[in-house]
């Protein structure tokens, strides 16, 4: 794990004189105020480990990513369970009632595990992997004035991500999938951020239904830069029917 | 100015201890939203009664209908599912009050909302001009007519979205120009008033456009005006002048023709008072046209409105039309028709007849919608919610999941949970627990029977038995809870007297005699016997202005008196804490009365108010609990066009009055209520008709109040409960929100809101019973929230937290760190809940969870300390935990249980390290075997030696997989069993329960001893490591936030594992 220092000598506080913004520009903000794209390209794999906690719930989590896949884990009891997409298909492991054989996830299930799996984040070259984006002014979340940027997804499915008006960094992401037709929306705030390999990531992830006070938060303990992950973390498991 | 800071934690090097700094100034507090809106809020409906409907719009896409409805104070709700779920679509907007919705029809995405309701009742709110989505009501943009008040119907152009007509009745409480028919054909950046009113109280009412050639507007402009004591629909009288008439255009606005009886054959002669049309969607050459006059009927027109006929002119179609002036026609059946009265009612012979069509809804409809691909699917809605039928409209599902309900008032007792109190609009009185296992459902909330409610109190001398409730008009009774009978205690006229009670009548119990109790008319009226008998102790209190007393002649051409307009009468009444003496009473038409000797004298003290208008409708008096010559009072003047607020406090018995809350504070909106906090006097909390405001500071800054998304709704009323320290907000337009426990904000002073980080005091915090509760009641339901069962931790931060991990650790007496919290982030006020869960004991790994050890039994009540660090600076405070008062058991029996429940946790841990155990063995001997060549005698042994290893497993835990329900039962799955009865039940666990751990221990100690002896005998002969061990165990607790998990996992089935597995 790496050391992180406050403002790890990079990000200045920018005046607010950017009543200008658009989308570009907000991004582009973003991208630096992350460690700039060099950084965030240098970034070939990445693990990552923590505790959810919700309540008094709490299960170990482990997340794995490569560009276009991912796979996330998730153990109580010695037990994991295992979501994961290798580009092509997505399927999950889900033990706690007796089965541990793989099952194909949905292709809507597909769509924001197609999103999770983007490495470099979705709003890198957002236009090429053919989302939309739309600059909708500020937002007060929670005490602070957040840039508000729409991000339509070229799936179809959508997310606003909120930005901290000073850093640039995504403070909050509501995203709205649909899954059968029937919107589902989700809502997520981000933090402590800590820098990886020269890019900041955010060591906490606190997600709920939009607009619920209850949340259930990923704290991260251990994140890990281009280590070597083989492609059967992500494939379906050779040998298990589907 | 002396507030105390009691509990404050400041910075002393790098740990920071609690201190009591002593006085603070109030001098300089730079609070905003943010600083107080992190306490949360909860919003516990209810969507049993639900609240007004005012505007529905709709379409259907991809099979589904897509609903829009625009609640009367409560703002634009949407459903993508035909009405089974809905979300607030409109909460961040500066008003909640909705007159109109339209979608556009070339692009559904694109919303309109004109705000304002146009249903003119005497409570109802107002609006600030027309709102436009783009993307399906997610964001809004404000387009204008911010002084338009409320708008009646906007129609979007057919196959132009960037033209849209914008029908305006305007102000209803005073003359304005912007009224009238408004037309935009740049969506919304410029409008041009096509139609203006005869004079400044007309503007429009209806609209509508030829379906065939969207230049043909037809447009209703309506003559109305409503002040305190008076309303007219039309002129004054049924022959009074009224600017009320029918306009047609024949070239999208340019040019009008008025309707007249000489032109246009069988339309009706003026005066007319509030007119409704419908076009025929399927043919346009049939309109329909309800006009209130001095022969109020339906009219039909056969030829696009050049000749009339008179049609139905029945009750319901004539009765209140201000209220009610709508007709919606089939749009694939020109001669089906509806009509929104008291009653829905139907025609299906082109108006000639009606029938009722309303079935058990609740009445007083306001707006339907006719699915155009089926007509007999109907959306409507009236005074108590939404409405779907799906026969034609004889039979209506109530919609129970919209918790729009108006509530005028609201009271809380001291049950525990405490209950709550109050009374709507249109819909009784009710009461409900303030939380319940599983959620305040809508069953939860009990209604009395009862017409509008306003006022409702628990009887302080038989709080669990009887309650006092009023319905409009000061109809006071006194209801058995358990029986519901009623008894009528309102006090009764003299010989040839008559009594003024306001529509909103005040009740008042004194806080210093139990159970006496106060009632407004002119005449302030005490009861100490339960209302069986009554004495007068004042004069009359109000101006008697006999020109504001003439209600018979109240409602324009159609007369309507229903005690909405009773004036010159008491509206508030406050009587001191400190000196049962000193009451302080408020009248509708501007006094503020004060008896300083329990009603033998009163002086009317609103002359000192320097500044304030005369006549000011005294909304609100509140005396101090501190001090008996301190009161507050508010003012709302929104009947004469004033929507600011005016609200004052007098520290000198009314000698004098300072003014603590104006627009130039950021206070938006007439008020409604003060409320002193019960702790700290400069502690204020204000509703206005836009939200919630908190000063900290005695009213020299005030912010807004958005904790939980709460919305600039009407704030009516406010209770405190002064054990739970619990903030309770009855909202005219959203139901009851609680704020859970204030306490934080009496800590909040310069020192707090400077420092970086301070940890604020809460109120004790206990471990409340776990009641189990809740069952599956669909999707379609509203269920309010409860208290939060965990502890609480609250501070304040100068700035979010965006970097660095900001650690919040609970460390208990040995100073041991028992668990780390995910902290919250955010500027201004955090709060942050602690489940007071030990770890959840390591368990085997088997074929399926244990569901009980999956969550740890509670800590024992008992002192624990916070901890937090932020960037390296530790702050400390104690925390506290104490047992429910409620609890039927004592501090030693917990600790039994709790003893019990950790010698069972102690099981599962030897259990799961002996399975690591057996695992690890077993591995290695596969390892070995795995080694060795086939035919090996070794090889063989260590085979047996698997199996038999494995037998040792299979004693512990259910191995069979597969998903079935197996019925397997081993070590494991009996430990879970009586896990679950001791944990569940925080009690003395009995006998029983601790001899069946014996039997288990005894059980598992032979494994143990098994398994010993199986490595002496047999593994150490083949050379394995009598210490392999494998991870074969794990610790996991599902147990409170199943919901959440589906954010991350979208797995349903491990939640519903969860939930068969967890012991009930």
């Amino acid at each position: 794990m790496r050391k992180w220092g406050i403002l790890g000598g990079l990000l200045v506080a920018l005046p607010c004189w950017v009543s200008a913004m658009n989308a570009d520009e907000l991004i582009a903000k973003n991208i630096e105020a992350r460690g700039g794209l060099d950084a965030i390209r240098a970034i070939h794999s990445l693990e990552r480990g923590g505790r959810l906690q919700a309540g008094g719930f709490e299960a170990d989590v482990a997340e794995f990513k490569r560009p276009g896949k991912v796979r996330s884990e998730f153990s109580i009891q010695g037990m994991t369970q295992v979501r994961a997409y290798d580009g092509q298909d997505a399927w999950t492991i889900s033990p706690f009632g007796g089965r541990k054989d793989p099952q194909k996830l949905s292709a809507d299930d597909i769509k924001d595990l197609g999103i999770e799996a983007d490495l470099e984040g979705p709003l890198v070259d957002y236009a090429k992997k053919g989302h939309k984006v739309e600059y909708l002014g500020t937002e007060d979340i929670d005490g602070t004035a957040a840039h508000k940027l729409r991000v339509t997804y070229a799936n179809g499915n959508e997310a606003v991500y909120y930005f901290d008006p000073d850093y640039f960094l995504e403070i909050r992401i509501v995203s709205k999938s649909w899954y059968r037709g029937s919107a589902f929306e989700g809502e997520t705030d981000l933090g402590d951020y800590e820098r990886v390999n020269g890019v900041y990531l955010p060591f906490s992830v606190a997600s709920g239904a939009k607009g619920s006070a209850q949340k259930s938060t990923v704290t991260y303990d251990r994140t890990e830069a281009n280590g070597d992950l083989a492609d059967s973390l992500f494939a379906f498991p050779q040998g298990a029917k589907p | 100015m002396n507030r105390r800071n009691l509990f404050l934690h400041r910075a002393v090097g790098p740990v920071v201890l609690a201190a009591a700094l002593g006085a603070a100034s109030h001098d300089t507090f730079a609070v905003d939203s943010a600083t107080f809106s992190g306490l949360g809020v909860r919003n516990i409906g209810s969507a049993a009664m639900s609240g007004r409907i005012s505007a529905i719009a709709a379409y259907n896409d991809d099979g589904k209908t897509v609903l829009y409805v625009g609640a009367a104070s409560g703002g634009v709700w949407k459903s993508l599912d035909g009405g089974t779920t809905f979300a607030p679509k409109f909460d961040d907007q500066p008003v909640q009050s909705i007159g109109a919705i339209a979608v556009d029809p070339s692009n559904p995405k694109n919303v309109w909302v004109g705000t304002g309701e146009s249903w003119t009742r005497n409570s109802v709110s107002v609006g600030n001009g027309v709102y436009r989505s783009t993307d399906g009501g997610e964001t809004w943009t404000h387009l204008g007519l911010p002084e338009s008040e409320r708008i009646a119907k906007i129609i979007v152009h057919p196959k132009d979205g960037n033209t849209a007509w914008v029908c305006a009745p305007g102000k209803l409480w005073s003359d304005s120009d912007e009224r009238g028919l408004f037309k935009t054909t740049d969506a919304g950046q410029t409008w041009t008033k096509v139609l203006a009113g005869a004079n400044r109280s007309t503007g429009c009412s209806d609209l509508e456009l030829d379906p065939q050639n969207p230049d043909g507007v037809l447009a209703a402009m309506w003559d109305f005006r409503r002040q305190g004591w008076t309303f007219r629909s039309g002129g004054a009288s049924e022959t009074a002048f009224s600017g009320s008439g029918l306009f047609r255009s024949q070239d999208g606005g340019k040019t009008w023709t008025e309707y007249t009886p000489a032109a246009n054959k069988g339309f009706p002669a003026k005066p007319y008072g509030r007119i409704g049309i419908a076009i025929a969607p399927s043919d346009p050459k049939i309109v329909y046209a309800v006009v209130e006059g001095t022969r109020s009927a339906l009219f039909r027109s056969n030829d696009g409105g050049a000749t009339w006929e008179e049609r139905d002119r029945s009750q319901m179609m004539v009765w209140r039309p201000f209220y009610f002036s709508n007709l919606i026609v089939d749009p694939t059946n020109p001669d089906r028709v509806f009509k929104t009265n008291l009653g829905l009612i139907a025609s299906e012979d082109g108006g000639k007849s009606f029938s009722g069509s309303g079935g058990g809804a609740h009445g007083d409809w306001h707006d339907l919608w006719i699915d155009p691909a089926n007509p007999k699917h109907l959306v409507g809605g009236d005074d108590g919610g939404l409405w779907t039928s799906f026969n034609g409209g004889s039979l209506w599902h109530k919609n129970e999941n919209l918790p729009v309900s108006q509530f005028y008032h609201v009271a809380v007792d001291d049950q525990d949970p405490y209950e709550v109190y109050g009374g709507l609009q249109d819909n009784t009185s009710w009461i409900a627990p303030s939380s319940y296992p599983g959620g305040i459902t809508n069953a939860q909330w009990e209604p009395f029977a009862g017409g509008d409610g306003f006022w409702m109190f628990p009887d302080p001398i038989a709080p669990r038995d009887y309650v006092y409730f009023e319905s409009q008009g000061g109809s006071i009774v006194r209801a058995n809870r358990h029986t519901l009978q009623q008894r009528d205690i309102q006090p009764k006229a003299g010989y040839k007297e008559k009594l003024r009670f306001n529509w909103n009548a005040p009740i008042h119990l004194s806080s210093t005699e139990r159970g006496t109790l106060y009632i407004g008319s002119q005449f302030l009226h005490r009861s100490r016997d339960q209302g069986q008998t009554w004495e007068r102790i004042s004069p009359d209190l109000t101006t008697n202005d006999p020109a504001k007393q003439q209600q018979e002649k109240s409602g324009g051409i159609t007369v309507d008196n229903s005690a909405a307009e009773m004036h010159t009468t008491i509206y508030s009444i406050s009587a001191s804490p400190q000196d049962g003496n000193v009451i302080w009473v408020g009248t509708d038409d501007g006094n503020v009365q004060l008896t300083r000797d329990g009603g033998k004298t009163w002086t009317n003290t609103v002359r000192n108010i320097r500044g304030l208008p005369k006549a000011s409708w005294v909304s609100w008096v509140e005396a101090s609990r501190f001090d008996a010559a301190t009161a507050y009072a508010t003012f709302d003047r929104h009947t004469f066009g004033d929507l600011d607020p005016h609200v004052y406090v007098t520290r000198d018995y009314g000698r004098s009055w300072t003014r603590i809350a104006d627009p130039a504070q950021g206070v938006r909106g007439y008020a409604h209520v003060i409320k002193e906090d019960v702790v700290d006097r400069d502690l204020l909390f204000l509703g206005t008709e836009f939200g919630l405001w908190i000063s900290i500071d005695g009213g020299a800054h005030w912010a807004a109040f958005k904790g939980g998304k709460f919305p600039a709704v009407a704030v009516r009323d406010l209770a405190i409960q002064p054990r739970d320290h619990d903030l309770v907000i009855a909202t005219h337009g959203r139901g009851i929100w609680i704020i859970d426990d204030i306490t934080p904000l009496r800590h909040l002073d310069a020192t707090a809101l400077d420092a970086e980080l301070s940890l604020l005091p809460n109120r004790p915090q206990q471990q409340r019973l776990q009641g189990y509760g809740g069952w599956s009641r669909g999707d379609a339901v509203f269920v309010g929230a409860n208290a939060p069962g965990s502890a609480v931790i609250t501070y304040h931060q100068k700035t979010r937290h965006l970097f660095g991990k900001l650690k919040l650790e609970i460390v208990d007496s040995a100073g041991k760190v028992i668990d780390t919290l995910p902290a919250s982030k955010r500027r201004g006020i955090n709060r942050v809940e602690w489940a007071m869960t030990v770890k959840p004991p390591r368990t085997p790994q088997g074929a399926t969870l244990a569901g009980a050890a999956t969550y740890g039994p509670r800590v024992l009540p008992g002192r624990y300390t916070v901890r937090l660090t932020k960037n390296g600076q530790v702050y400390e405070a104690p925390l506290e935990i104490g047992l429910d008062p409620r609890a039927t058991y004592t501090l030693d029996e917990r600790k039994a249980q709790f003893d019990a429940a950790m010698r069972v946790h102690g099981l599962f841990e030897r259990m799961a390290d002996l399975s690591d155990r057996i695992v690890g063995l077993r591995e290695a001997a596969k390892t070995k075997a795995a080694t060795l060549p086939d035919g090996d005698k070794t090889k063989a042994k260590l085979a047996i030696l698997v199996e038999r290893i494995e037998g040792l497993r299979r004693q512990i835990v259910a191995t069979k997989e597969g998903g079935a329900i197996t019925g397997e039962e081993r070590l494991r799955e009996h430990m879970d069993a009586l896990y679950a009865a001791i944990v569940n039940w925080e009690g003395r666990p009995g006998p029983y329960h601790l001899a069946r751990a014996d039997a288990l221990e005894k059980e598992l100690a032979e494994v143990e001893a098994d398994f010993a002896r199986l490595i002496e005998r047999e593994a150490k002969p083949l050379g394995l490591d009598p210490q392999a061990r494998a991870v074969a165990s794990g610790r996991g607790s599902p147990r409170a936030a199943m919901h959440a998990l589906r954010y991350h996992w979208h797995t349903p089935d491990l939640i519903s594992t969860m939930r068969e597995k967890k012991p009930h």
